[in-house]
């Protein structure tokens, strides 16, 4: 019985955990059906659990929760934030009973009646929220001690030990394998020694796992605390979190919770401002809190940011000279970050009154000592009234980075895989060098990029050029691109790094060492640090919104294309919206006569595309079915490569008109079939009468190249002379209403990813399933 | 007294280490150097699963004569980071007969700086070098040691 009832505690922290998140997410958007069906499900196993174990109270809580819920699921209730605190509260309290029935102690509280009678009061009712303080007060006073997790707790010199030890074997295994092979062939020792191997291989990334955690961790808990505490003071916050796939070591993560806790909790309290007050200061009412991680060198950069009313530091430099700490004329001649250096000192604290939340002056100068205990530091930013910006950096060690080696002048480096953008090989056209001064620029797609040659910057060569050599792009944390030159890139591997003794870090060009699979030390780069001493880094730019604006709209013309070989052999790419299937056809369901082929596949024929230039096979063909969604075509490939997202820019080719133009996949040049083209020409639509009329905008060339082609394999004729009557009439937004006659359909375009302009409907132009659809549509109506 | 050191041979003089201080002898194989390092960092090897921070003895005194004998080099630990110090020959181990003695008029320049003092031994005295300003290097001063 113990033992179920173990599993039924444990069943149950689990879900509580995996749905904390879903809660607060569903309360944003109380119209998200999974959310609320996770929620629904926990409440619902709960009170199926607790019935069989006897719980009469707990089953009471979860049986009220699961009918509200229900409700809510049914339509019958809407989710308001009452609803959502009440659901809260009764999450909570399971969470402590849950408790309470591991370590065996009584279950806490006795007022579950208020708890219900919160859940089940009416969204007006206004007694609601004194009954849910009473509640939730009674809650507080009876919360006892935190059980212990169903987990184990290991000395973290303990993991250390077996991680060495396994790395230990991996090079007693390397060793082994040299001598293997120097014996020759051995079958009998090989094939063991392979599963050996294997065995090794998972293991160690399972022991270099185990110390590491995702920073995931640290922000599932974040979205709960902002949500309370934005409800309490009243703010409206909103809370993007970014980089929770970024690694860190476990005892790491510990260290920084309480700092990043504090830091939040100060931000809400003191930075954003109520939605009033920002209101009058021209801002969105909700306040943007914003947490962001990123690898950086040897580091792990951490950024919190608001965009509330910024550090005071007026009132910082007056409460600094009232403590005695600086003199007026100190506080006069300090700049504005000294002036927020003051918040770190022992016992300031900017808020007025003391609350709850922050202001006992206790905060900032811990959250530092405790950051740099673990040898991290804290900074901060801020402008009046537009918001601040803490950044802490914490150390590396141990973390795993994913990392590419790469040689110069016979020695071996790593940099962290997060900077690599791209690798160029020099020898290649699509790269130029040019110098100016003694600066070394590369010219790759039309950006100049400053180049490094990494043996200059490490005073291997003095005269090393950069000209052909092979080039890693790389990003630094602030969007700021510039090339290395190396002689050769070898290999990406998972390396865990170490510190390195301080001597060598006091260099600034490394961040840290790791040895290799085969033994070798070798160095990682510290790329930020080398690109700053090289005068190629600025401070930590602020992210701001227009950035993310513009990666929207580059996310929503990203378009999945599929990449073949031809016949002719060539490397083609055609769009995946119109292929249908991929078939193989034998040699003789093909009937060429003059120019015009067709192909018959399931008793259909089909013209055939793609034969220009190239043989057909002997005995079966490879066809690409693409379906405009009336008419069908086979093209005929020799292979299929490989499904892909257009995101380059295609370089429009003008004398076929067959062909959209050329762009660049993984750094080759492909040629783009013009999937609508290959319709407007070869498509048999369904026999009409007469096609149907469209005009367009006649002197817009987006309108020509693009919109013509698919307005054309909608079965439509374009109209071209002024005064001809058209079915259909497309307008961009820019234009004024047409001049046309009522019955005829007119689609609106705009050019905003986001939406058209206020007080206008339309179709986003590069929406081109929405815009196939309006044609199609007009055309039903129109005739 | 009764002290065991490690005897070995830095720039052709017998120097002693403190045999607690050092986990192990080991030969290396393979030198990783370090650029832009300052120069008495000979530069990283491996011993086991770990990187060793390789510092050339003799140029840590501030010498540049003769060339090791062989790559024997004493590893020991100091902060945290593992260091192998790079010397000519390790002879024995051998028993402190007094507690190390400061010398009138010093050792001469480089050597004071690593010196913690004279020892006596079986048959000849030798100087006991202070391993963390060995490893600090020549430009370091005591400041930056203690730190």
């Amino acid at each position: 019985m113990d033992d179920l009832l173990g599993e039924f505690v444990a069943e149950t922290r689990e879900m509580l955990e995996a749905i904390e998140g879903e809660i607060v997410a569903w309360e944003s958007d109380p119209a998200d059906r999974a959310r609320l069906d996770a929620i629904f499900r926990f409440v619902h196993t709960v009170k199926g659990n607790c019935g069989f174990f006897d719980f009469p109270r707990l089953e009471k809580l979860s049986h009220a929760a699961e009918s509200v819920l229900a409700e809510v699921r049914a339509g019958r209730r809407s989710a308001d934030s009452n609803l959502v605190d009440a659901v809260l509260a009764i999450i909570d309290r399971i969470a402590e009973m849950a408790d309470a029935i591991e370590s065996g102690e009584e279950l806490p509280g006795n007022n579950d009646d208020l708890l219900i009678a919160a859940i089940n009061a009416t969204a007006d009712d206004v007694s609601i929220s004194a009954t849910m303080q009473a509640a939730e007060t009674a809650a507080l006073k009876s919360h006892g001690p935190g059980a212990t997790p169903r987990s184990i707790r290991l000395p973290v010199d303990l993991l250390d030990r077996v991680m060495s030890g396994i790395s230990d074997m991996v090079l007693a295994r390397n060793d082994l394998a040299r001598r293997l092979r120097a014996s020759g062939a051995e079958p009998t020792i090989d094939g063991p020694f392979e599963r050996l191997s294997g065995i090794l291989t998972d293991v160690r990334d399972a022991v270099t796992r185990m110390r590491m955690q995702r920073i995931d961790q640290l922000y599932n808990a974040l979205p709960r605390l902002v949500r309370d505490l934005s409800a309490e003071l009243g703010k409206q916050v909103m809370l993007d979190l970014e980089g929770g796939d970024v690694e860190l070591d476990r005892e790491m993560i510990e260290m920084i919770r309480d700092p990043i806790t504090h830091i939040i909790r100060n931000a809400i309290d003191h930075g954003i401002e109520t939605p009033s007050e920002r209101i009058a200061a021209g801002k969105r009412e909700i306040g943007l809190l914003s947490a962001v991680s990123r690898q950086s060198g040897n580091k792990i950069a951490l950024t919190i940011s608001d965009d509330g009313r910024g550090v005071n530091i007026a009132k910082l430099g007056r409460k600094a000279v009232a403590a005695g700490l600086f003199s007026q004329d100190e506080i006069d001649a300090m700049s504005r970050d000294d002036l927020h250096e003051l918040m770190f000192e022992p016992g300031l604290s900017t808020a007025e009154q003391v609350s709850a939340i922050s202001g006992r002056g206790v905060g900032m100068d811990v959250v530092r000592s405790n950051l740099e205990k673990i040898g991290g530091t804290i900074k901060v930013r801020s402008k009046d009234g537009e918001g601040s910006l803490f950044i802490l950096e914490i150390p590396l060690t141990l973390t795993i980075v994913s990392g590419l080696t790469i040689g110069t002048c016979g020695q071996r480096f790593a940099i962290p895989q997060s900077y690599v953008e791209e690798i160029v090989h020099g020898g290649s056209n699509a790269v130029e060098f040019s110098q100016v001064g003694e600066a070394e620029l590369v010219n790759f797609r039309g950006q100049r990029i400053p180049c490094l040659s990494l043996a200059k910057v490490l005073g291997l060569d003095d005269d090393a050029s950069v000209c052909g050599k092979t080039l890693a792009l790389v990003r630094l944390g602030n969007g700021e691109l510039f090339a290395v030159a190396v002689d050769q890139i070898f290999d990406h591997e998972d390396l865990v790094v170490k510190p390195l003794a301080p001597a060598i870090m006091a260099t600034g060009f490394y961040a840290g060492t790791t040895l290799l699979d085969d033994g070798n030390p070798i160095l990682m780069l510290d790329i930020p640090s080398i690109a700053q001493a090289q005068g190629l880094a600025n401070e930590t730019r602020v992210r701001t919104p227009k950035n993310v604006a513009i990666v929207a709209e580059v996310a929503a013309q990203a378009r999945p294309i599929m990449l073949f070989v031809g016949l002719d052999g060539r490397r083609r790419a055609i769009g995946m919206d119109i292929i249908r299937r991929i078939d193989v056809a034998p040699r003789s369901a093909v009937n060429i006569e003059g120019r015009r082929a067709q192909v018959v596949i399931d008793d259909l024929i089909l013209p055939l595309l793609g034969l220009d230039g190239g043989t057909l096979p002997e005995d079966k063909i490879k066809l690409l079915r693409l379906s405009d969604g009336q008419c069908e075509l086979a093209y005929a490939v020799r292979d299929v490569a490989d499904a892909a997202d257009l995101e380059n820019a295609i370089v429009p080719a003008d004398d076929d008109s067959l062909i959209e133009g050329v762009t660049l996949i993984d750094g080759e040049p492909v040629t783009i079939v013009d999937g609508h083209a290959l319709f407007a020409r070869f498509g048999r639509a369904a026999p009409r009468g007469e096609p149907l009329t469209c005009r367009l905008p006649m002197d817009d060339e987006w309108s020509q190249s693009m919109l013509a082609p698919l307005v054309l394999a909608a079965g439509y004729r374009i109209v071209t002379s002024d005064d001809e009557a058209a079915d259909v009439t497309i307008v961009m937004d820019e234009a004024g209403d047409p001049d046309i006659s009522a019955e005829a359909a007119v689609i609106r375009l705009h050019s905003d990813a986001h939406g058209p302009s206020a007080g206008s409907e339309g179709i986003y132009r590069y929406d081109r399933d929405a815009l196939i659809g309006a044609l199609k549509s007009a055309g039903m109506g129109g005739k | 007294m009764g002290e065991l050191l490690v005897m070995t041979i830095i720039a052709g003089r017998r120097a002693a280490l403190r045999a607690a201080d050092v986990q192990s002898v080991i030969e290396i194989e393979r030198i990783h150097p370090v650029p832009r390092a300052p120069n008495f960092i000979a530069g990283l090897a491996a011993l086991r699963s770990q990187s060793l921070t390789v510092i050339d003895c003799r140029k840590s005194i501030g010498l540049a004569r003769g060339a090791a004998a062989d790559c024997r080099a004493a590893v020991v630990e100091l902060g945290g980071h593992p260091y192998a110090l790079l010397v000519d020959s390790v002879v024995d181990v051998v028993e402190s007969r007094s507690e190390p003695m400061p010398l009138p008029g010093g050792f001469g320049e480089g050597w004071s700086r690593v010196a913690i003092g004279m020892v006596e031994t079986e048959d000849e005295p030798a100087l006991l070098i202070d391993i963390a300003r060995m490893v600090a290097g020549p430009g370091a001063n005591r400041a930056a040691i203690a730190a």
